[in-house]
């Protein structure tokens, strides 16, 4: 951007003139900073939930087009989109396994704030907020694969349906006045919720719960989008059959964030109980959780109870999770008896999960406070955590190569869509986008490496030393804005160290001299050494 | 606009937000009446005031004096001009005359039923079946069955379904002096015709 904005003309004055008048709104209050090396994505699971938000909404406005939320025709408008309209296959896809990765990286990125206990730094207002959003998450999914009009989704039209019902004195009134009477209304209906009720209460409650500072690391949610389209590539989303009254559907079992409560559901206990109390209570239990956790420490050894009652759910997630999916495989069963879970057994188990986590908990805590103890009294062993150090000559080789394989996968895309090969080349676009997450991290390390100070080549090789110089912090991180275009610009000359007024200044040229030297003889032996030990 | 209280003021309320207090809480009082959500929400076609005829797939209206005893037709109500809300499960109902043994001879209305075809197990259509032995409603999916005398599930999965989960809901119909038969508009409501894919308290 700052390129060519000393030079004045009609356009950078307008440009400025807008930049100027977005400089007083909001949206300049937030901070997006752009990691100059590779940071944990746990830290901004939150950034990358609501990039998956952004590609759902994206997809799902294309899909709109075409999709008709009519009682005779969703299915078929579904079907239209995934056979005949060109990339309505791949917006269908990665629509749907956008919003599973979704409601998985909500899921990760909750539990990750309640065991490391980030959520006490900021008010409680935050938490709150993340739990509403979570559960619009979940329903927001929900209706998006019940719109469908399979016969997967009537069954799950009708328990949502029925489960509404049963809300004491108010139920039938609430499903008249949410749901409609009928399938018709239903599917219209929960098509309204799909695309804009839903979407646009997460948006409001988002304005709330984001921070100001927010992580947007470009390779992650590159990875991220790739591994959405690589799974569609994979598993490309079935069709179900069209839901017919008339017709025994086969067995059908809820999306996966769904089956903890179908398992529930499964018990053939009291509707109301199962199917509302029981969830609500797990929500009610999540929104209270900072006003239970009163912990000054944050580290999730500190807090006990807090964490055993994470590992609880978890450990009931994970169990009730499975069991919903499961079937007793024996046909000779009538269909009744191999549903059927039977509620002593299930309610056994989960009082029994709750010990058992208090245990595992403790247990966990106990040797960790070990290692801690144990890991302060011995002298430590290196501090190198095991990184990989790559010559810059070989940066460059792997740069170009990666650059190569992605030429050749978007010639191979392109002929798998002219061949009609839909998720084949779903998949390579997906290869396509890990690669360039992939290659933009290598780019990334290559330039922090570059302005690191260098080495002293006189120095023997210690395994101590070893450590890459591509931890020291970079400048200001709004240029990795434009990396993208400017790789080859930067990568070539300094590899050529030919032109002595090289882009990357005056002294960057010497110290990839003295780099390179280093890395001939001395860094080499020491990476060599450090593989060793850790081999031991 | 919104001034902070200055720590001396001890958490009172000046005069002058009091009085903006008062005219919102006034405003909102004043136009909380006008706004009927209640009844903006639920779909009112699927209501009806006035009785409708009892229509047989072949167009003709049921009669008393000709429909066969131990017998049902599959009918729609309520009846629109929309051939897709027409073939919607909700709108589809099992108009049966009862077989013999449990009264289906009577030119009145105890020997006929009218039930919602949604079963309440999980929404498939189930139908009558007049067969010997069998003068029952089954539901092709979960299996689960129904007695035509009253509605209720006796087996299957939802005959397992707590009230009012259990019972089928039912129009009331209305025999004219010729013959013809009408249906009575419906209660929707657990107490009175029931609710369509939900069920009834048997009465």
């Amino acid at each position: 951007m700052g390129v060519s904005l000393h030079r004045e003309n009609s356009l950078t004055r307008f440009l400025r003139w807008v930049y100027d008048g977005v400089d007083r709104t909001i949206f300049m209050g937030m901070k997006f900073t752009f990691p100059s090396r590779f940071v944990s994505p746990l830290g901004f699971l939150g950034m990358l939930t609501f990039v998956l938000f952004i590609i759902l909404g994206i997809t799902g406005a294309l899909l709109m087009l075409f999709y008709e939320p009519i009682l005779d025709r969703a299915w078929n408008s579904v079907k239209t989109i995934n056979d005949v309209i060109p990339y309505g296959f791949h917006l269908r896809n990665i629509h749907y396994h956008a919003s599973n990765a979704m409601v998985m990286v909500a899921l990760l990125h909750m539990y990750y704030q309640y065991f490391s206990g980030r959520y006490k730094i900021r008010n409680e207002i935050l938490w709150v907020t993340g739990i509403i959003i979570g559960v619009l998450t979940i329903l927001e999914a929900f209706t998006g694969y019940d719109i469908i009009f399979s016969e997967r989704a009537e069954l799950a039209i009708s328990i949502a349906a029925s489960l509404t019902n049963s809300i004491p004195i108010m139920g039938p009134q609430m499903r008249d006045a949410f749901f409609g009477s009928g399938f018709h209304d239903f599917v219209l209906r929960f098509y309204a919720f799909h695309v804009f009720f839903l979407p646009i209460a997460m948006l409001g409650l988002m304005v709330v719960h984001f921070p100001r500072f927010l992580v947007f690391d470009v390779p992650m949610v590159m990875a991220i989008t790739g591994a959405v389209m690589l799974t569609g590539g994979v598993f490309p989303v079935d069709m179900g059959l069209r839901f017919d009254p008339s017709v025994p559907p086969g067995i059908t079992v809820p999306e996966w964030y769904l089956t903890g409560l179908y398992a529930f559901l499964r018990s053939a206990y009291d509707k109301f109980t199962t199917g509302v109390a029981w969830p609500g209570l797990f929500i009610f239990v999540l929104l209270i959780i900072p006003f239970i956790d009163r912990y000054k420490k944050f580290s999730w050894k500190d807090r006990p109870i807090v964490t055993a009652i994470g590992i609880t759910s978890l450990a009931q997630i994970i169990v009730t999770t499975y069991w919903g999916f499961y079937i007793d495989p024996d046909r000779t069963k009538s269909l009744l008896e191999r549903l059927m879970i039977d509620p002593v057994f299930l309610y056994l188990v989960m009082i029994l999960l709750v010990p058992l986590s208090f245990g595992f908990t403790y247990m966990m805590i106990k040797l960790a406070k070990n290692a801690e103890a144990n890991a302060k009294l011995q002298p430590k062993k290196s501090t190198g955590k095991g990184s990989i150090n790559l010559s810059e000559k070989s940066l460059y080789a792997i740069f170009i190569a990666l650059l190569a394989f992605q030429v050749y996968l978007n010639i191979a895309a392109y002929y798998a869509v002219l061949n009609g090969m839909k998720n084949y080349s779903l998949f390579i676009v997906g290869i396509i986008m890990l690669v360039f997450a992939g290659m933009f991290h290598i780019y990334r390390h290559g330039k922090s490496m570059q302005k690191a100070p260098p080495p002293k080549p006189t120095v023997p090789p210690m395994p101590m030393k070893a450590k890459p110089p591509s931890l020291t912090k970079t400048g200001p991180a709004a240029e990795q804005l434009t990396a993208g275009s400017k790789v080859l610009e930067d990568s070539v000359p300094a590899e050529k160290k030919l032109a002595p007024s090289a882009q990357s200044g005056t002294s960057s040229s010497q110290s990839v001299k003295s780099v390179k030297k280093t890395e001939s003889t001395g860094l080499a032996q020491g990476e060599q050494r450090i593989v060793s030990d850790e081999k031991k | 606009m919104a001034q902070q209280p200055s720590p001396k003021s001890g958490g009172k309320v000046s005069r002058r937000d009091f009085i903006k207090l008062m005219a919102a809480a006034g405003t909102v009082l004043t136009f909380a009446p006008f706004v009927d959500w209640g009844k903006f929400l639920p779909n009112p076609t699927g209501q009806s005031k006035e009785r409708q005829k009892i229509e047989l797939p072949d167009g003709s209206q049921a009669n008393v004096n000709s429909f066969p005893v131990n017998h049902s037709e599959a009918i729609i109500y309520p009846k629109t001009n929309d051939s897709a809300l027409n073939k919607e499960s909700f709108r589809t109902w099992q108009f049966i005359r009862l077989p013999e043994e449990l009264g289906g001879k009577k030119n009145d209305i105890s020997a006929f039923r009218i039930y919602s075809m949604v079963c309440l197990h999980l929404w498939c259509l189930w139908k009558y079946w007049p067969q010997e032995g069998r003068k029952r409603g089954e539901c092709p999916c979960h299996g689960s069955m129904y007695d035509a005398l009253t509605g209720k599930a006796f087996a299957g999965p939802a005959s397992l379904q707590a009230p009012p989960n259990n019972v089928l809901p039912r129009l009331d119909i209305e025999i004219a002096t010729d013959g013809n038969m009408w249906i009575k508009p419906p209660n929707w409501s657990v107490n009175g015709n029931g609710i369509v894919g939900y069920g009834r308290f048997l009465t």
